[in-house]
């Protein structure tokens, strides 16, 4: 006969069973805040052992698959990243660390996939959807990859991962260097459509390893101009960790960019994928909204500030990231949390009408 | 996830986008029976669209000898493999009703599941069924040519009977492959980042080169693996349907649609490439006189590859006469019986229609026949079937003649002085 402490077992188990069906962390991120510290000097641009990296406290921040739109993998390796925040007058820069088994820093052979992390922020008021932002939502995101960082002195190649290829000569490229041609050495860049495109992937050389972004749902990222891209990185990766940087000014000219402040606190989410588990694009574990501290912010100023500079409200300016629909998927969340609190009210009012064994 | 119809299955399917057709279709017919294997098509390509760093390995047209070469290695039979597990996993059957034909389900009914049901159903996360072949795989396209499968020969090991009609007992054949640019792309599907997209006036399917972010999940899921990554710009690449040649805007072209490269060069002179009209509701607009519609859905003599995918492919093949059914049904679907049968005793306007392929390099849009005197009479099938030198006259695009050609070609004797000159 069902009583009431066998019910209470058995909505327990099943409780357990869907936080591990969904993959939902127990330990939740909500909350959680990185207090940026303040600090005089230069900031360690691309040092991440410098001991300055001491005078902020690293957070913790869980991270989990995103299950909310296809393609998703329930198996996405990246279970959390540390992070520490300083900054000075002009810069901020952050310090993300991750556990990965390998390094994965090259992505030109077909089955090749980069390790990469990512720091999203809101350009505007409050919280838009965690993954992506959302219509009217646009978010500014740091991308920073494994591959770009290997490739900043000189491109990989295919001639790098294939050493033995022949080739007599590419047409329209430097044909005397046969194999070892580069693609920027292509004379007539319609041959490489993507970089007579634009596109910064195919840019023939990096000038960061970290990638500016606008999103504004998901499927309308998209890379801001070349000469807007004003996030620099650096990483390394030593004993199955990768450290890696991110510096940015405090204020930047792009009007679709976060942008900082003295006494403010603002919203900031990560993602890191792990690239031998071939994950890419929304293959991946993002964390919930995080609040980042800088200073001591004013009672009133505080939880509402957003990276968003004054009158932007994310609809405007590049608009390119806004055409796509993304706003049914706020909705899933909604639903989810939506469920649970039917489900509890149901589970409350069964419990109090089952007989209690000690009467 | 959207409803939309598929006429190759006969029935509506689970597409992620909502229907919308282009105002015209780029399709082509191969005729399986005629193709030499040289290449030709494949080097055309290649020397027109490939030949740059980190393109190496990309044939965008390759021929490849069935059953045992395939490019990438063993892709039909991964892909088969994936959708019977599915099927088997579900507790379904890939089968078709080939009773059910009607206006719009010209082969019958499917009633197994595509490649996206098949990955709704298994809940895999993804849009499609499918895998990212590594680099190694990406290789022999053609082998076992000649002995593709085994015959009891006599004791020297030759064979007794020889090779016989209606099915050889040592076959193969080459199969050509381009992209299908198909009515419901699953590489478009896949594509997290809409980077990919039909256009409106050819239905041509391309990659946009400035949205690529190298994800590779078109390359994962396009279920004939003619997308492909390019490990120099980090974005993928695809058959371009030698857009600017359809749109005729090749200076060759004289303002009017020009068949692809791969197309116009086939010595075989097996491929027949061209436009077909589509109706709003992506029904083809039927035109008995455009040679494409004629032979696809007049005379169901070409069939697509793999239709139970469900990407509604746009390239159609004449299945060999000499292969196994079993094997040939598989690849084109139940039509493929009547199919052999049609083309092993073509009717009057399908034998002179089958002088246009490769007659020229211009699109035809429309084609008429004369009609010539009786030349033969031979049995075909169990019964009379008769040749006559018919004349079929092909036009393009703005109703100019572009072809000519009669079923009987025109015969020279050389004279008697001339007997061993070259
Ligand atoms: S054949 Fe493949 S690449 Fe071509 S349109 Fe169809 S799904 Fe896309
Ligand atoms: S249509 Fe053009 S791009 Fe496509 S395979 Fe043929 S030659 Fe290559
Ligand atoms: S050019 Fe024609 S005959 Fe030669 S392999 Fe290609 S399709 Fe076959």
């Amino acid at each position: 006969m069902i009583t009431r402490s066998r019910l209470f077992l058995l909505t327990l188990l099943a409780l357990a069973g869907m936080l591990t069906f969904f993959k939902i962390p127990l330990a939740s991120s909500q909350g959680v805040t990185i207090a940026a510290a303040q600090v005089a000097g230069a900031l360690p641009l691309d040092d991440v052992a410098s001991a300055v990296w001491e005078e902020s406290t690293a957070v913790s921040i869980p991270l989990s698959a995103q299950i909310v739109a296809r393609p998703m993998f329930p198996d996405a390796n990246v279970k959390a990243v540390d992070v520490r925040a300083l900054y000075n007058d002009e810069q901020i820069a952050f310090l993300v660390t991750w556990e990965d088994e390998t390094m994965d820093d090259t992505a030109v052979r077909v089955q090749d996939f980069a390790d990469a992390v990512a720091i999203q922020f809101p350009l505007v008021e409050g919280q838009p959807f965690f993954c992506m932002g959302q219509q009217g939502g646009n978010v500014n995101i740091w991308h920073w990859k494994a591959d770009w960082q290997a490739g900043l002195a000189t491109r990989q190649d295919v001639d790098d991962v294939y050493p033995d290829m022949y080739v007599d000569g590419y047409t329209f490229a430097d044909t005397e260097a046969g194999a070892i041609a580069p693609v920027s050495s292509y004379e007539d860049i319609n041959y490489v459509p993507a970089m007579a495109a634009d596109n910064l992937f195919a840019s023939a050389s990096y000038a960061s390893p970290v990638e500016d972004l606008i999103a504004g749902s998901f499927g309308s990222l998209t890379s801001q101009p070349a000469e807007m891209q004003n996030v620099l990185g650096h990483g390394e990766f030593t004993d199955g960790k990768w450290r890696v940087i991110f510096t940015r000014d405090l204020q930047s000219p792009a009007a679709e960019d976060a942008q900082f402040e003295n006494n403010q606190v603002y919203q900031l989410a990560f993602a890191a994928w792990d690239g031998a588990n071939e994950e890419r694009n929304g293959q991946k574990s993002t964390s919930q909204w995080i609040s980042l501290q800088l200073g001591e912010p004013a009672a009133a100023s505080g939880a509402t500030g957003a990276a968003a500079p004054d009158g932007t409200d994310g609809s405007g300016g590049q608009s390119s990231a806004n055409t796509l629909e993304g706003l049914p998927y706020i909705f899933v969340p909604m639903l989810l949390v939506f469920g649970a609190i039917v489900g509890v009210a149901a589970g409350i009012w069964v419990f109090s009408r089952l007989p209690d064994p000690k009467k | 996830m959207a409803e939309v119809y598929n006429w190759q299955l006969g029935r509506p399917m689970e597409y992620v986008y909502e229907e919308a057709h282009p105002n015209r279709q780029f399709a082509a017919i191969f005729n399986i029976n005629r193709c030499i294997g040289c290449q030709t098509c494949t080097g055309a390509c290649k020397a027109t669209w490939t030949f740059s760093k980190g393109q190496e390995y990309m044939w965008w047209n390759n021929v490849e000898s069935k059953p045992y070469g395939s490019y990438p290695k063993y892709w039909d039979v991964k892909i088969l493999q994936q959708l019977d597990e599915a099927h088997q996993t579900a507790g379904r059957s890939a089968e078709w009703d080939p009773a059910q034909t009607g206006e719009q389900s010209p082969y019958g009914i499917y009633n197994g599941m595509t490649v996206t049901e098949a990955a709704t159903e298994l809940n895999t996360g993804n849009q499609a069924l499918g895998y990212l072949p590594p680099d190694n795989e990406w290789s022999a396209p053609n082998f076992y040519e000649d002995t593709a499968t085994k015959y009891q020969g006599d004791r020297l090991g030759i064979s007794t009977e020889g090779a016989a009609l209606p099915v050889h007992q040592t076959w193969f054949f080459y199969l050509q492959r381009i992209c299908n640019h198909c009515t419901y792309p699953a590489c478009a599907a896949a594509c997290p980042r809409k980077a990919i997209y039909k256009r409106e006036e050819d239905g041509i399917v391309l990659i946009d080169q400035s949205r690529c972010r190298g994800y590779r999940k078109c390359v994962e899921q396009c279920p004939y693996k003619k997308s492909m990554y390019r490990g120099t710009t980090h974005t993928s690449e695809k058959c371009v349907g030698c857009y600017p040649r359809v749109e005729g805007n090749d200076p060759l072209s004289d303002g009017v649609p020009m068949e692809t490269r791969c197309m116009a060069v086939c010595p075989g002179k097996i491929r027949l490439n061209g436009l077909v009209e589509i109706a709003e509701d992506g029904t083809w607009v039927e035109d008995l006189q455009n040679p494409l519609y004629y032979l696809i859905r007049g005379e169901q003599l070409a069939l697509p590859l793999y239709p139970q995918f469900g990407t509604e492919p746009n390239i159609y093949y004449i299945p060999p006469r000499w292969a196994p059914r079993p094997y040939l049904r598989q690849m084109f679907g139940p039509g493929v019986d009547q199919a052999i049968e049609r083309y092993s005793a073509p009717s009057r306007t399908t034998l002179a229609l089958m002088q246009l392929f490769r007659a020229t390099q211009t699109m035809v849009f429309k084609f008429e026949i004369e009609e010539g005197p009786l030349v033969r009479e031979i049995e075909r099938n169990g019964q009379a079937w008769q040749m006559y030198d018919d004349t079929v006259i092909g036009f393009d695009a703005k109703g100019r003649e572009v072809a000519r050609l009669s079923v009987v070609e025109p015969l020279h004797e050389r004279p008697k002085e001339r007997l061993n000159s070259i």
